[in-house]
């Protein structure tokens, strides 16, 4: 490497600001001295001001966007200083709840910020460790905003196995089902996530993604156009929890895909495995209006997220699970969404796969979408 | 020679061992979903979750049609002006003559056209409070869909089974399903058009 000051490998793809060439910098591979030993590259804080202003206001610099974000240069003081940040709120955490002149509730949410900030995988989680999270977080939402929420915890029952079917000669584009669902599932209203596209086609081109309009406002239905809904389709071998670095998205004993927002660090692997285009990222803390929050809420669905987490799709597990329909199914006022348990001999989503001819999107890709089109 | 010959076998035992091993993926017990719910369905024991809760007050009654039985709206006592023998105390030939006031006004049928359906396609003349089949047999008002799947056969069939119209309350047992009139007016069946709930102006700034 020309540039061993990197500790990372960088493209310099479009980069027009040049690097400058360093002479002796520090790779870390040094054994003696460390890093510190080169005052060059340490930062003090008008320097970093200075950097951090380049970065957000990089026209003057013209970097591109990857260098805006790993190109500020930091020693390995500042790192550990951000390395450590969760141990400084623990610490935070143990001075208020010693402290004699703080308040009651701040203590309890110093202990519970302490509780949630070193828990585990929810899904190695027993009962009672899942309780008590959601207990916390319950508890966490009322001293905050003083609201009482529902959480529900409540794991996959036997015997089930959820799935979905999708009429394409029934669906008018109406769109009532994606309100329905940004309202149920508490999404960012400020970037207007939207689990739900719902695809305008041109009649006679057959699913063609390449020409259909996901953003159309206009009457409809329109004249010589088909409509078709994507979402997360809870694939049976979703190739997005194979992916994932830290275990925080799997498939559930009932078939559902689900997200621990707790556990998720953000990398956005699963959205680059999904060939659906099933998941959503917060780029900035989602905000829901106060009086819009939908207060029943579980832990795998749609309690409130944070920045910097994958979302999607959970077939309305707070709902669901409870043996209600999801928020789509229920909105849909043309009857083009069914949903049911693939293992009911009864159900409708049984007699419509047993009857109606069906198909799944990308069905060559081996990932068992749950999710099926018919036509009338 | 004889150590070198053990020693060729002792690798092709490895060999053995290691392919035997190396092959074995983590692959699932069933080759596709299809064989996955037909083999988890065989012993199916049902759910603790009903539906029952999220029905509200809607009062339902329950039918049977080849087989398949499951809940529907009642019909009847959402009519505003049930019964309508209250009204129409004589036949309808006999009212028509007098100097009444005009009714049902403004009732516009746009279903079919007038060679195959007019009001007495379904309404009795004689017996306002009851429905009648294209043969004249008696059909009751909470059960208007016997009506409708005379020539909707096929529609028919789907919302039996599941595959047209809309399953309420919940997903879980009992099954409760909005009949054909919760959906269409049976005087003007067909859906208009109108806008989507919808428009999303972050997406167009995205895709700028």
């Amino acid at each position: 490497m020309s540039d061993n000051s990197k500790k990372w490998f960088k493209l310099n793809l479009n980069s027009k600001h040049k690097q400058p060439s360093s002479s002796g910098g520090c790779g870390c591979v040094k054994t003696s001295g460390g890093c510190n030993s080169h005052q060059k590259e340490e930062l003090n804080e008008e320097e970093f001001f200075e950097a951090a202003v380049d970065a957000s206001i990089g026209d003057e610099r013209k970097k591109d966007g990857f260098d805006q974000v790993f190109d500020v240069k930091m020693d390995r003081r500042s790192a550990f200083k951000k390395l450590t940040a969760s141990l400084l709120i623990g610490a935070g955490a143990v001075t208020t709840s010693c402290s004699v002149t703080t308040g009651k509730d701040d203590k309890e949410k110093a202990q519970i910020d302490w509780e949630e900030q070193f828990k585990g995988n929810y899904k190695l989680m027993t009962d009672d460790e899942k309780s008590g999270t959601v207990d916390r977080l319950v508890r966490s939402f009322q001293l905050r905003t003083g609201k009482t929420i529902s959480m529900s915890s409540k794991n996959a029952e036997e015997d089930v196995l959820f799935g979905y079917a999708f009429n394409i000669s029934k669906c008018q584009g109406y769109m009532d089902c994606v309100s329905a669902c940004v309202e149920e599932n508490n999404q960012d209203r400020n970037s207007q996530m939207e689990y739900i596209r719902i695809h305008e086609m041109d009649n006679g081109k057959g699913f063609n993604f390449n020409e259909a309009d996901d953003n159309y406002y206009h009457e409809v239905p329109a004249e010589g156009h088909f409509y078709m809904g994507t979402q997360c389709f809870h694939c049976d071998n979703p190739p997005c929890i194979e992916v994932c670095p830290v275990q925080a998205t799997w498939r559930e004993d009932d078939g559902l895909v689900v997200v621990d927002y707790d556990w998720c660090v953000g990398c956005r692997y699963c959205m680059a495995a999904c060939p659906y285009d099933g998941r959503r990222f917060n780029w900035s803390k989602p905000e829901v209006p106060e009086e819009e929050v939908n207060k029943n809420q579980h832990y795998l669905g749609n309690r409130m997220r944070k920045k910097g987490v994958v979302e999607k799709c959970t077939f309305c597990v707070q709902r669901s699970r409870a043996g209600k329909n999801p928020a789509c199914v229920e909105a849909c006022p043309t009857g083009a969404r069914v949903f049911g348990n693939l293992l009911d001999p009864e159900s409708t989503i049984r007699w419509v796969l047993e009857n109606k001819k069906v198909f799944r999107l990308k069905e060559d890709l081996g990932t068992e979408p749950k999710f099926w089109y018919y036509m009338d | 020679m004889i150590k070198s010959f053990k020693i060729r076998q002792f690798v092709l035992c490895l060999l053995v061992i290691f392919i035997s091993f190396s092959c074995k993926h983590k692959e699932d017990e069933y080759h596709s979903i299809t064989d996955k719910i037909e083999a988890k369905s065989k012993n199916y024991k049902g759910v603790s979750v009903s539906s029952e809760a999220f029905f509200g007050d809607i009062d339902l009654i329950k039918i049977s049609e080849d087989g398949q039985s499951f809940l529907i709206p009642e019909r009847k006592g959402k009519i505003k002006s049930y019964a309508c023998i209250e009204c129409h105390t004589k036949p309808l030939k006999q009212m028509q003559s007098k100097d009444l006031k005009k009714a049902h006004w403004n009732i516009r049928i746009k279903h079919a056209d007038a060679n195959t359906m007019n009001c007495i396609t379904c309404h009795s003349s004689n017996n306002m409070n009851d429905l009648h089949s294209l043969t004249g047999a008696k059909i009751d008002f909470n059960k208007s869909y016997k009506l409708c799947s005379q020539c909707h056969t096929k529609q028919f069939k789907d919302w039996k089974g599941g595959a047209h119209g809309k399953q309420i309350g919940g997903w879980a047992p009992p099954r409760a399903s909005l009949t054909c009139v919760n959906c269409h007016n049976p005087h003007n069946p067909s859906f208009s058009s109108k806008w989507p709930a919808r428009f999303n102006i972050q997406k167009i700034k995205e895709r700028k």
